[in-house]
């Protein structure tokens, strides 16, 4: 009798360990596939061009879409993607012999993943002619880039009828073999659950397949609408405001205690805060790691405290600039070379599209920082007060900032010097093709033939391109306005071309 | 009435058989139905003709489909019937002796079945006469200058497409043509394979339709292909709203011998890539192998074999006096891009890229490669085991390379877009070039070097009319025939100096 409890016992107790030993190697192989973070990689870390550009920042674990999904998806969806060449039609700036494109991060995190840092909105691309390789420029503007048709392929693709694990797994079998237990799990975890999360987003992203509302077109995004239903998670209201991708060198000329405010339109206190802020829209979430995120903001904010400023890279007339100098300080320091540069300029002043600032509110600024708060992290943040109008800017490389205002509506330095009236009004946005007699990127046909290329491939291919490539941009639209900033608009042709001239040694 | 003992030990014996006849059948089921062996070659050479790269695993056809598909779609096959059971060759495949299979396609049992498909032989392998009467003789390494790729893809794609592409046809086909199918490969094994075949056809189909749907005057020929609309293809562009210009970039099939001394070098015609091994790779797609299939130890043999295989000697008689006369003009002229002679590459611009506004031959096979598309293959072969295997090398250039000129009397029409039929036209400008010759004929042309291209049809075969300029003599795109002219490129020589350079690049 006892002895048959007690080998029933023995039994019992094998079984458990049995099960036991089970759970903990079943466990070990669920940590090791799913959430095992191998972190990044050395040749990334130890080079900070390297670290702003590849660097991941933590937003894999949200944020962060199955590697192999992400290198199938311009295989299985041309037709989703504007043009050939798979993300890069989409603007994003690609290096030869990178694996991902700039401001593209690949983590191991149990399973490659994919996700994005600051670089993808912020390097610059510029070419002297269309045969030219564009030459890339951190911390400057990403104005090729089409973030909202990005935002929308992530969601159109999972929306798809071919985002299924048949279509994907096909498409995968063909340029990898992820040996059986990956196999598995890609086709009943990783597929189905990316296809929900990317779901997810479609209510939050309603506003950016209203018809309604003009195109960001190439270079600009919605910020303060993206922190609004993302942030915060405010609804949808009828509100529109794309801006300009802004520059992010040289990050050190902010001083908050003289007085300066950060974002176009004034709504953030300090870099400190801008960066962060950006940031976790990036990681889309709480981040997973304080001191990590932290750790990266902390790093972020010395890059691009220090970052220089381009300098202009064609021929400058010494001359011509000189001349042009005396007339910016007449017509322009007191703005943009004074005490009153990085402040708040109430928008009847200058007479700009103000939608950019009724996208935002002051109920906003104070819900969003409390967002923050609860992720435990410390910050200036948000201005919680009404916005008055648009920051007076600093002008460090402007030559590469076009196109101009906050919202992007006038293509050259040159036209923003004309009254409205004879500004462009329509014109093509994200070619990257300079144009060093106006200042700023090639946007129309006539533009194109203005700029006179000695070769007649040349020209035949930059008038072709500039249209087939370039965002139409109407300033009739909302949120599109060229009006207002009308400094200097009086002043002759001659003087107009000197300021110009100027502006290029900023 | 009950059963006795001997009635039972009949019952085990039938059980004990029928277990063994499950087991067998399994195992047999088993080893037949995951094998992958490829017919393997002990010659170097014959590998190259024959041996599998690997890509059997992915793009394989049956062995029986790909020997019947020629009569189930006749049609589409128009001269095949000239060749009988060599019915590829009315696409310009070669068939040696009394095999079954033409040079370039390999064989592989997987899957239960024998599968071929194409191998690097396939465009880089042709053949040479000396006269019309004369046995072609088989040259491996020089440019498949008879092939004609497209015709051979659109043959595949237009059969698949065909009601008669079901295995209610090809079955009896193959049963009729001695394939003695057993019960088994009949009834599931073949009417399986049938289906997926087409599937893949029709899949391929769909994406390389932008290259082959362009019409008439966008005809590759035979010799010629559009080398980086594969890897567009590959990466499946969206190419509907591609302008033109960028759309084009047919070119002649290269030679691949002598790849030891061209490490380094700017690689593909317009010099894309330096780096040989990711060169290869990249050209292994053409023959199916991709990461996961591409058989590496097979395809390092090969790569092993061309670093040092040479192109075979001028076999016809060259006029020795003529050719000296030739060797300090060459130094002149020559050397500095081409390399001191057919062997030694050394030169100062040699492997380098010329740009396009210097070397001003046709653009469009540059203007072709977008800055898009290297960026795109950088991520071709990631994942890998081995991370030294992903592209990194592929750029963005803006001209054409300079070659070295082995075996150079063997890769004729000239220039890159296979333009210019003989050397000796090439020394002439543009205005004296011709504007339209014959492509796919292997007759020698020994006097201007080159082959013979101003016969519409020889040997019951009709040749392909390759134009490479309108009625008002302006160029076609991608087919132009203008550049590496004016004095510097020697267009000015005396006609003398002229021939006796071409009777000196004979011995190269």
């Amino acid at each position: 009798m006892y002895e048959d409890i007690s080998r029933k016992k023995r039994k019992l107790t094998a079984v458990l360990l049995l099960v036991l030993v089970l759970g903990i190697a079943g466990a070990a192989v669920g940590w090791y596939k799913f959430f095992r973070d191998e972190g990044i990689p050395e040749w990334i870390t130890k080079d900070p061009d390297m670290r702003f550009k590849y660097g991941s920042i933590g937003a894999e674990h949200e944020a962060g879409i199955p590697y192999w999904i992400w290198y199938v998806i311009p295989r299985v969806f041309p037709d989703k993607f504007p043009g050939s060449g798979g993300y890069a039609s989409l603007g994003v700036l690609w290096e030869e012999g990178q694996e991902m494109p700039i401001g593209f991060t690949k983590r191991v995190i149990g399973f490659p993943r994919v996700a994005n840092t600051c670089a993808s909105c912020h390097t610059a691309s510029y070419r002297a002619k269309p045969s030219d390789k564009p030459t890339f420029v951190l911390t400057g503007p990403n104005h090729t880039l089409d973030l909202q048709a990005f935002f929308r392929l992530l969601v159109d693709v999972a929306k798809d009828p071919r985002f299924n694990p048949d279509v994907l797994m096909g498409e995968i079998r063909l340029v990898a073999d992820l040996g059986w237990l990956d196999k598995l799990l890609y086709r009943y975890l990783i597929i189905p659950i990316t296809k929900k999360r990317l779901l997810e987003r479609e209510p939050q992203f309603a506003w950016i397949y209203r018809r309604d509302f003009p195109e960001w077109g190439r270079g600009r995004d919605d910020a303060m609408n993206l922190t609004k239903y993302f942030m915060i998670k405010e609804p949808m209201d009828d509100s529109i405001g794309p801006t300009d991708m802004p520059s992010v060198w040289n990050l050190q000329k902010y001083k908050p205690e003289k007085g300066h405010f950060m974002n176009l339109a004034g709504d953030s206190h300090d870099a400190r805060s801008v960066v962060m802020d950006s940031a976790l829209g990036v990681v889309g979430a709480r981040p997973k790691s304080r001191t990590e995120f932290l750790g990266h903001v902390d790093w972020f904010l010395d890059y691009l405290g220090q970052y220089p400023a381009p300098k202009y890279p064609f021929p400058i007339d010494p001359m011509k600039a000189a001349a042009g100098k005396a007339l910016f300080n007449q017509a322009c320091a007191k703005c943009h070379a004074s005490e009153r540069t990085g402040t708040r300029v109430p928008v009847e002043e200058v007479g700009t599209d103000r939608e950019r600032l009724d996208t935002w509110s002051k109920e906003a600024a104070i819900k969003a920082n409390q967002v923050v708060r609860d992720f435990g992290l410390e910050r200036k943040g948000l201005v919680e007060e009404p916005l008055i109008g648009y920051v007076a800017s600093f002008l460090d490389g402007i030559w590469l900032r076009a196109p101009y205002l906050h919202n992007g509506s006038v293509p050259t330095l040159r036209d923003l010097l004309e009254p409205v009236e004879k500004r462009p009004t329509v014109f093509f946005r994200g070619y990257d093709v300079y144009n060093p007699v106006k200042v700023g990127f090639v946007t129309t046909r006539q533009e194109a033939d203005q700029l006179g290329l000695p070769d007649e491939h040349e020209r035949a291919k930059l008038r072709e391109d500039v249209q087939r490539l370039g965002a139409r941009y109407d300033v009739s639209q909302r949120a599109s306005g060229n009006q207002g900033h009308t400094f200097g608009t009086d002043l002759p042709e001659k003087e107009k071309d000197a300021l110009v001239e100027y502006l290029k040694t900023l | 009435m009950s059963a006795g003992p001997g009635w039972r030990a009949g019952w085990k014996l039938v059980l004990f058989l029928a277990l063994v006849a499950v087991i067998y059948t399994g195992v047999s089921l088993v080893v037949r139905f995951t094998q992958d062996e490829p017919v393997r070659y002990d010659d170097d050479e014959e590998h190259f003709k024959y041996g599998s790269l690997g890509g059997e695993r992915e793009a394989g056809f049956p062995y029986w489909v790909w020997k019947v598909l020629p009569k189930v779609c006749a049609d589409h096959l128009p001269g095949g019937a000239r060749y009988p059971n060599r019915e590829y060759a009315a696409l310009g495949f070669l068939y040696e002796g009394e095999r079954d299979l033409p040079v370039g396609v390999s064989k592989r049992r997987h899957l239960g079945i024998d599968r071929v498909f194409l191998n690097c032989a396939a465009c880089h392998a042709s053949t040479v006469r000396e006269t019309p009467m004369s046995v072609p003789l088989v040259y491996t390494g020089m440019p498949a200058h008879r092939l004609d790729l497209m015709a051979f893809e659109r043959f595949l794609f237009d059969c698949a497409k065909d009601a008669r592409f079901t295995p209610d046809l090809i079955i009896p086909a193959i049963q009729e043509a001695g394939g003695e199918l057993g019960l088994l490969d009949q009834f599931v094994v073949y009417p399986m394979a049938v289906h997926l075949m087409r599937a893949r056809l029709v899949m391929l189909d769909r994406r390389f339709a932008f290259m082959l749907d362009k019409g008439p005057e966008r005809e590759w020929g035979p010799g010629r292909v559009d080398t980086f609309a594969f890897a567009k293809a590959l990466l499946n562009f969206r190419m509907d709203n591609v302008p033109e210009r960028e759309n084009i970039g047919v070119v002649d099939f290269p030679s691949i011998w002598l790849q030891e001394p061209r490490k380094g070098m700017h690689l593909h015609w317009d010099g894309n890539n330096t780096s040989m091994e990711e060169r290869n790779r990249s050209a292994a797609f053409g023959s199916g192998a991709t990461p996961p299939t591409l058989d590496r130890i097979a395809m390092k043999r090969v790569e092993q074999w061309l670093l040092a295989r040479a192109p075979p000697a001028y076999p016809f008689s060259i006029d020795r006096t003529l050719a000296a006369k030739g060797a300090p003009i060459y130094r002149k002229w020559c050397s500095g891009c081409h390399g001191a002679s057919g062997r030694d590459f050394s030169g100062q611009a040699v492997g380098t890229v010329v740009p396009i506004a210097g070397i001003r031959t046709d653009r469009y096979r540059l203007d072709s490669y977008t800055y898009e598309l290297p960026v795109n293959q950088n991520l071709l072969y990631a994942g890998t085991d081995d991370p030294t295997e992903r592209f990194s090398h592929f750029r963005k250039t803006n001209g054409y390379a300079n070659l070295p000129l082995d075996g150079i009397w063997l890769r004729a029409p000239y220039l890159h877009n296979g333009s210019v039929p003989t050397l000796r036209d090439l020394l002439e400008p543009r205005s004296r070039r011709p504007a339209r010759f014959f492509r796919g004929n292997d007759v020698y042309d020994q006097r201007k070097v080159g082959f013979v291209h101003t016969e519409a049809e020889g040997n019951g075969q009709s040749y392909f009319l390759f134009n490479t300029a309108d009625d008002k003599d302006r160029s076609l795109p991608g087919n132009g025939r203008e550049g590496h002219e004016g004095a510097a490129y020697g267009a000015d020589l005396p006609a003398d100096d002229k021939w006796a350079l071409v009777e000196y690049l004979k011995t190269f």
